[in-house]
This record gives C-alpha cells, sequence and structure tokens, in this order.
C-alpha cells in the first residue's frame, strides 16, 4: 500500500514540519514584526548564534544531562529494587505501601522547596527532586509487572524445583521486565519534565535555566532556541531509551 | 489475624512507628526543627493554615481554590480545542502523518520551559499561568483524541455509511461515543498533567495559590507549613482525579462494557 503512494504522502511528516516553520516564519515576519515579542525561526537561531557561544551552549547541555542521568539512575534503581522486594515478600509490601500511597500523589514539582531545605541550593537538590519523579512512576510499574506474573508460570518453575532467590531471579523477574520498561519511559519522560522546572526556579546552569535567563536578557530568540533544544533532546535521549530497552528486554518478549 | 485486617492494621502501625520515632529524634534535637519539624506541630500548623492562613490572611482554602480554578480553566480550555482538532486529524490518516511529527515534538517540550515565553506573552497575571497547564493538557488531550479516532472499529463507520448516514452523522453518532472512554482518560491523564505543571508555574511571580504557598513558606523558614502544603497538594490532587473517574462513570456509562469487552 505504501509503495504505491506519491512521494508528498511519504514524506508527509517533513512537509508537515516544514509548513508550520513556514507559517510561523511569516506569521512573526508579516504580523507581529517584533522579534523582541515574537522572533521567527530564523531569528532565533541568528539570535542563539549571536548571544550563545557553543562552548557555554554544550556547557548547559552537559549540565542536564548529567543531571537527568544521575537522577534516573537513583530514582529508577531505588524503584525497582524497592518494587521488586515489595511484590515477592509481603511484609516489605505492607511496610512500604502507606509511604508510597500518602507521597505518590504529591506531585514531584511541589518537592522543590523541602528539597532545597533538606540539600541548600546545591546539585542534590535538583537530582532528588528528579529522583523523585521518576522513583513513583517506575515503582507503580514494577509492583504492577511483579502482581501480575501468571501465577502458571512460577508453579510450573517450581515443579522443576526452581524455588526461592533462584525463582526470583531467573522467573518472576524476567516475567515483569515489559512493565518495567513501560514504566522506566513513563519515569524518564516524567523526570525530564521534572529536571527543566528544577533549573527553570533554581539553577545557574543547564538547559532550563539557559531558557530563563534568556528572557532576562531580553533575548527571547535565545529562549525560544533553548525550548527546542529542550525538545530535540528529550526526543533523542527517549529514542535511545527506547531502543536500550528493546535491545535488552525486547529479547525475551516482543516489545 | 484476617488478611483484610492485616492490610489496615499493619500500614496503620507502620505509619505510627514512623511518627513515632520522627518525634522522638526531633525531641531530643537529633532532627534540626527547620529541616524536619516535629509531627506534633504539623496538626497544629495544618489548623493555623486552614483557618488563620499563611500569608496571613490567605487560608489554604483560598490557595485551593485559586490552583483549582486556574487548573480548570486551562484543562477546559485545552480539551475543547484538542477534541474537535484531534477528531480532524485521526479521520485522514494523511493529515495523521502530516502532523504526526509536530505533535510527537510539542509534546517533548517540557511544558515549564515555555514559562518564560508565557511571561512576555502574558505578563505575570492568571493568563501565563492558563496557558501554561493548557499547554500541557493539549498535546496529551489531542494525542489521546487522535489514537481514540483512530481505534474506532472501521466496521461500525461502514455500517453507519451502508445506512446513508451524512458523515457529520457519523462523527456525532458513531465516532464520538464509540472513542468517548478512551477520550475521558485522555482527559483524565491530561488533568494531572495539569496539576504537575501549576505546582510549577505558581512557585515563580505569585503569592496565591498552592505551589506558591509551599515556596513561601520556605522563604519564611516555615518548614512545617511547607510539609502540610505538601500533603494538601497531594490530598487534592487526589480527590480531583477521583472525582474526574466518578464523572466518567456518570457521563459515559457504556465504558464499563467496552472495558469489559477488551478484557
Amino acid at each position: 500500500m505504501i509503495r504505491d503512494e506519491s512521494f508528498f504522502a511519504r514524506h508527509a511528516g517533513w512537509f508537515g514540519v516544514a509548513f508550520f516553520l513556514a507559517l510561523w516564519e511569516a506569521a512573526a515576519r508579516l504580523g507581529w514584526r517584533d522579534p523582541s515579542i515574537m522572533p521567527a525561526p530564523s531569528q532565533a537561531i541568528l539570535a542563539a548564534i549571536a548571544h550563545l557561544p557553543p562552548g557555554e551552549l554544550v556547557e548547559h547541555v552537559a549540565w542536564s544531562l548529567w543531571r537527568i542521568f544521575a537522577g534516573f539512575g537513583i530514582g529508577a534503581g531505588a524503584a525497582i529494587a524497592l518494587g521488586i522486594a515489595a511484590g515477592w515478600y509481603r511484609p516489605v509490601a505492607l511496610v512500604a505501601r502507606p509511604f508510597v500511597e500518602i507521597l505518590r500523589p504529591i506531585p514531584p514539582l511541589a518537592w522543590i522547596p523541602i528539597a532545597i531545605v533538606w540539600f541548600g541550593l546545591g546539585e542534590p537538590s535538583k537530582i532528588f527532586v528528579i529522583v523523585i519523579g521518576v522513583f513513583f512512576p517506575v515503582f507503580t510499574a514494577t509492583a504492577r509487572g511483579m502482581a501480575s506474573i501468571p501465577p502458571v508460570i512460577l508453579r510450573a518453575a517450581r515443579t522443576m524445583d526452581v524455588d526461592g532467590v533462584r525463582l526470583l531471579i531467573k522467573v518472576a523477574i524476567p516475567a515483569a521486565m515489559p512493565d518495567i520498561a513501560t514504566g522506566l519511559r513513563i519515569g524518564f519522560g516524567l523526570g525530564f519534565g521534572v529536571l527543566v522546572a528544577a533549573e527553570l526556579i533554581a539553577a545557574e546552569r543547564g538547559m532550563g535555566h539557559l531558557v530563563m535567563e534568556a528572557r532576562q536578557l531580553g533575548q527571547l530568540g535565545v529562549s525560544i532556541f533553548g525550548i527546542f533544544l529542550i525538545g530535540i533532546v528529550n526526543l533523542i535521549a527517549d529514542r535511545q531509551l527506547a531502543r536500550l530497552i528493546g535491545r535488552t528486554i525486547g529479547r525475551w518478549h516482543a516489545l | 489475624m484476617s488478611p483484610r485486617a492485616q492490610a489496615w492494621l499493619v500500614p496503620a502501625a507502620v505509619l505510627a512507628a514512623f511518627l513515632g520515632i520522627w518525634e522522638f529524634a526531633a525531641d531530643q534535637g537529633w532532627l534540626r526543627p527547620i529541616q524536619f519539624p516535629p509531627p506534633s506541630r504539623l496538626a497544629g500548623s495544618f489548623v493555623d493554615l486552614a483557618t488563620r492562613g499563611f500569608p496571613q490572611g490567605i487560608t489554604l482554602w483560598t490557595h485551593a481554590g485559586i490552583t483549582v480554578a486556574r487548573i480548570l480553566a486551562g484543562h477546559i480550555l485545552a480539551v475543547a480545542l484538542a477534541i474537535p482538532l484531534g477528531i480532524l486529524i485521526g479521520s485522514y490518516p494523511l493529515l495523521d502523518r502530516a502532523t504526526s511529527p509536530l505533535v510527537a515534538f510539542c509534546r517533548s517540550i517540557a511544558t515549564l520551559s515555555l514559562l518564560p515565553l508565557a511571561l512576555v506573552w502574558f505578563g505575570t497575571g492568571e493568563a501565563s499561568k492558563i496557558f501554561l497547564i493548557g499547554y500541557g493538557c493539549f498535546w496529551v488531550m489531542l494525542s489521546a483524541t487522535i489514537g481514540a479516532v483512530k481505534l474506532v472499529d472501521p466496521v461500525l463507520i461502514r455500517a453507519a455509511r451502508t445506512m446513508d448516514t451524512p458523515q457529520a452523522e457519523i462523527f456525532r453518532r458513531v465516532i464520538l461515543p464509540a472513542a468517548a472512554p478512551r477520550l475521558m482518560s485522555g482527559a483524565r491523564v491530561a488533568l494531572g498533567v495539569g496539576f504537575m505543571v501549576i505546582v510549577g508555574a505558581e512557585m515563580i511571580g505569585t503569592i496565591r495559590g498552592l505551589g506558591s504557598l509551599i515556596m513561601e513558606a520556605r522563604t519564611f523558614y516555615r518548614t512545617d507549613i511547607t510539609m502540610v502544603g505538601m500533603l494538601c497538594i497531594g490530598a487534592f490532587g487526589l480527590a480531583i482525579t477521583t472525582a474526574m473517574a466518578k464523572l466518567e462513570a456518570w457521563l459515559i456509562p457504556w465504558q464499563a462494557r467496552v472495558e469489559g469487552q477488551q478484557k
């Protein structure tokens, strides 16, 4: 079906993006005519070239990436470990559940003030908020994955004398993996949003800070450039995570 | 002990033990009260917040009312725009393919990064907050609507066509009801997004609203108010999503049947 389609149909997505950019460019140049309120895409790029040395740009991106990787690593690691433990050992579940139920409805950004009180204004407080953002979706998904393992699989393994920790590692955890994978993707997306917000509200480096600072300096074009940069970095990171998950977990499951 | 009783008693005991240890540690001076105010003080702070308010005169209920009004305004605006647009995009495969990279990209832009733009375009008042919530809700709702329309059983549409149903009628009587359950769950997810966004948006340039409440309290070293405020935000969030689920069950009673079929 796709083979017979026209050139336009096959590249419809690119045409859509180009059309949108052209529309914006025209609207900004012919309609608003004021780049300090509504810069055109071309003006945003020129502003970024003029005001943003490449070294500084790389530094902002690097800081954001380091924060998201640290926060995601800690949050996801803790959530998977605790989720598996709670799914396998009932006492752990009974102890963990009240805390999770009370804290889960609190949006991650609401942890920013208390993070500053606990950890000061430095890196740990930002990473902590990202950890919170990542933890709950991954924990929830892991617990759901552990709870929905078909009992038949576990019983079958038991008849073959697989028991205890070996049953957990060899059978239960792989069976829960697809849910964990979904949780990781959701957690990463949430963590990324939290990262930007944390950098916006309290940081002196990073992509979120770049966007906010450019506005304070009156360089709205640089702000827009930064916003697009955030979107692109997020998309690329999400794709890479999906590929990584596909290569590791997808070996067992058709993901 | 029956498993049912156990499921309630053990968590209650765990919480009580946790609070007891916290109280004891604070009492002994092991925890700095500025970082971990004792739980016994939090109850007083809650009463204070609910009656006298923080900052002076703005009670918890005022903050919550303002926040909820902002969320609802942004959410309703976003849903009202996203549903017709999403139905349009979802009904024409070529249009869907032309817009899908754009939609994916706009969704992946962190909503709060638009805050500087919102400030320039709409100032520091209500409009900029409603814009941010609206943006966050809109793309979630648009994706949900497009997906919902694409998943409508084509047999239903073809059956309607064989009965010479006009296109507008097919939209209204076939596609919309069939897509409704997914639209509702999209609206619920969007509401959650709005709730996330508002807390961040309120931390900058305002003193009214739940987000600013906890941030202001921190500035004045009232960690007890910050903690109580966080718990209240969680409680309000839970209340809103529960209300939404109730509304869903009331608006589209046929959803239970659809979900039953899926299982």
